[in-house]
């Protein structure tokens, strides 16, 4: 869909291995909800279960669903890299991975979760390298890479250090590792997991697509060149550096909140740059993605330097604000777009518009909700009773995204059961 | 053969992928009197191939201010290099 010139007929995916992650994304984000219900403002302090447990919901059981999503859609196009076989790979991906992740929640909430640790390592941590690595040969092997696809391929990198680290961890709760640097590289595990690969991806995405969707000027080329590698250098190094000098992460963390603070501020003024200011959802997704990923970033400096515990907290929670944003901005690019464009390249004259797949007041009923979602979230922080204000509004927030999958799905298969396949040169249906 | 009569898309300042919906509407309203002449900032690989798979005469070509002229026939014996603007 997003390469410099738009997805080929030859590479796009089948639609169903797309929605089938932003369904199983949407379910898990209804789970997230209920879990906020159930562990209330327990969830804010990051050493309890409950912030462990609704951590890993939403990284592993919603954001790596709708990457996962993304990458079968873009790595073809963006990339040029063709995935052979998607179906059979979604297959191997998707079933360990909500198994897994279901195991590893049930596991954190266990007195001896020995068991289901070590189950829960090996569905996701086979599933996830597995396919990470037939990824990243085919990114490997290109011969010209764009600021995207080189972004992408260290993207996938830290992911596949993410769940090595993982790895780990839980052998270490199982028992079966000693453990010895345990903390150090439980701050790397998660360092990896939300700049290197959640905050990666999407800046090495958002290269081709700001410019794409919203005709801007685009990304300085020291930017997009070298942000990407700047960002995974510091990780590296600082992993590595902190089994000596155990505070380095006390250097590293304000320099990787500058640099991602700086691309915030630059992908805002781009956007106020496009040629045709017109404002939908998506837009207003993208810029509170970014407002709440310079947030995100201002807090945890002022929590390094010694601010109050909630500015940690906020911290999270802005983070968490700007990797959903971006994903529900992308969201509503991808579905109506792909619909479209599947039911088109069959030849279905009475193929929906796009507006009609998902109409823009429907996202933009949805922005409202998302953005009473985290402010219910943030006034929760002071108020505990806004708590269950935010579980339901979660919910509401995901059940919504699972719904547009499903009438999305039905449109399509309505329209390929009924619908009448239009011959161009002949002028007629067919 | 008289003058066929051209249908402009500019789509240079359009955001993706409205530039693809309408040329696909401009298709489907093509006769054999009429070509499509689009104008946009990329080679747009997903209407050439949707066209080709149609069976359109198609012709794209970028200019020295990399602009992408993009002209799109129902008539394949239609010599469409006569009718580029470059």
């Amino acid at each position: 869909m997003f390469s410099q010139n738009g997805l080929s007929l030859d590479q796009a995916p089948p639609i169903s291995v797309v929605f089938r992650f932003f369904l199983s994304g949407a379910l898990f984000g209804m789970v997230a909800g209920g879990l906020v219900l159930w562990y209330g403002v327990d969830i804010f302090d990051a050493t309890s279960v409950g912030a462990v447990t609704l951590t890993h919901t939403l990284t592993l059981g919603v954001m790596l669903s709708f990457m996962f999503a993304a990458l079968f859609q873009m790595l073809p196009v963006i990339a040029g890299v063709t995935l052979t076989t998607p179906v059979q790979k979604a297959n191997w991906v998707q079933y360990p991975l909500v198994t897994g992740v279901l195991a590893l929640l049930i596991a954190f909430n266990q007195s001896d979760g020995t068991l289901l640790f070590g189950i829960a390592s090996l569905l996701l941590g086979g599933s996830i390298l597995s396919i990470g690595v037939v990824m990243l040969s085919r990114l490997l092997r290109l011969q010209h890479h764009s600021a995207s696809s080189r972004g992408m391929l260290m993207a996938l990198g830290a992911l596949m250090v993410v769940v090595l680290l993982a790895l780990y961890l839980t052998a270490t709760l199982t028992g079966l590792g000693s453990g010895s640097h345990y903390l150090l590289l439980k701050e790397a595990h998660y360092s990896f997991g939300l700049f290197g690969w959640v905050a990666l991806l999407i800046i090495s995405i958002s290269f081709q697509v700001i410019e794409m969707f919203y005709v801007t000027p685009s990304y300085p080329s020291l930017v997009s060149r070298y942000l990407p590698m700047a960002l995974v250098g510091i990780l590296g190094l600082s992993t590595l550096l902190s089994l000596v000098v155990p505070w380095i992460w006390q250097v590293s963390n304000p320099l990787l909140a500058l640099l991602l603070g700086g691309y915030a501020l630059l992908t805002l003024k781009r956007l106020t740059e496009r040629k045709r200011p017109l404002t939908d959802a998506t837009v207003w997704f993208w810029r509170i993605g970014l407002g709440s990923l310079l947030l995100s970033m201002l807090t945890r400096l002022a929590f390094g330097w010694g601010a109050d515990p909630i500015v940690g907290q906020m911290s999270y929670l802005f983070f968490t604000s700007f990797a959903l944003s971006i994903v529900f901005a992308m969201f509503y690019k991808i579905v109506p777009f792909l619909t479209w464009f599947h039911l088109n390249s069959q030849g279905y004259f009475t193929a929906p518009m796009m507006h009609e797949v998902i109409h823009p007041k429907t996202a933009k009923q949805h922005l409202v909700i998302y953005l009473a979602t985290m402010g219910s979230f943030l006034l929760a922080l002071w108020i505990d009773g806004f708590i269950m204000v935010a579980g339901l509004l979660t919910i509401l927030l995901f059940g919504w995204i699972g719904y547009q999958v499903i009438h999305a799905w039905q449109l399509y298969k309505k329209t390929q059961a009924t619908g009448e396949k239009f011959d161009m040169q002949m002028g007629a249906t067919v | 053969m008289g003058e066929l009569r051209k249908i402009v898309l500019d789509a240079r300042e359009l955001e993706h992928p409205k530039p693809l919906e309408l040329a696909m509407q401009a298709l489907r309203a093509l006769d054999r009197e009429s070509y499509l002449y689009m104008i946009h900032r990329k080679n747009p690989i997903p209407l050439l191939d949707l066209a080709k798979e149609q069976g359109f005469t198609l012709l794209s070509q970028e200019d020295s201010d990399a602009v992408w002229h993009i002209l799109i026939s129902k008539d394949p014996s239609v010599e469409l290099h006569e009718y580029l603007d470059v």
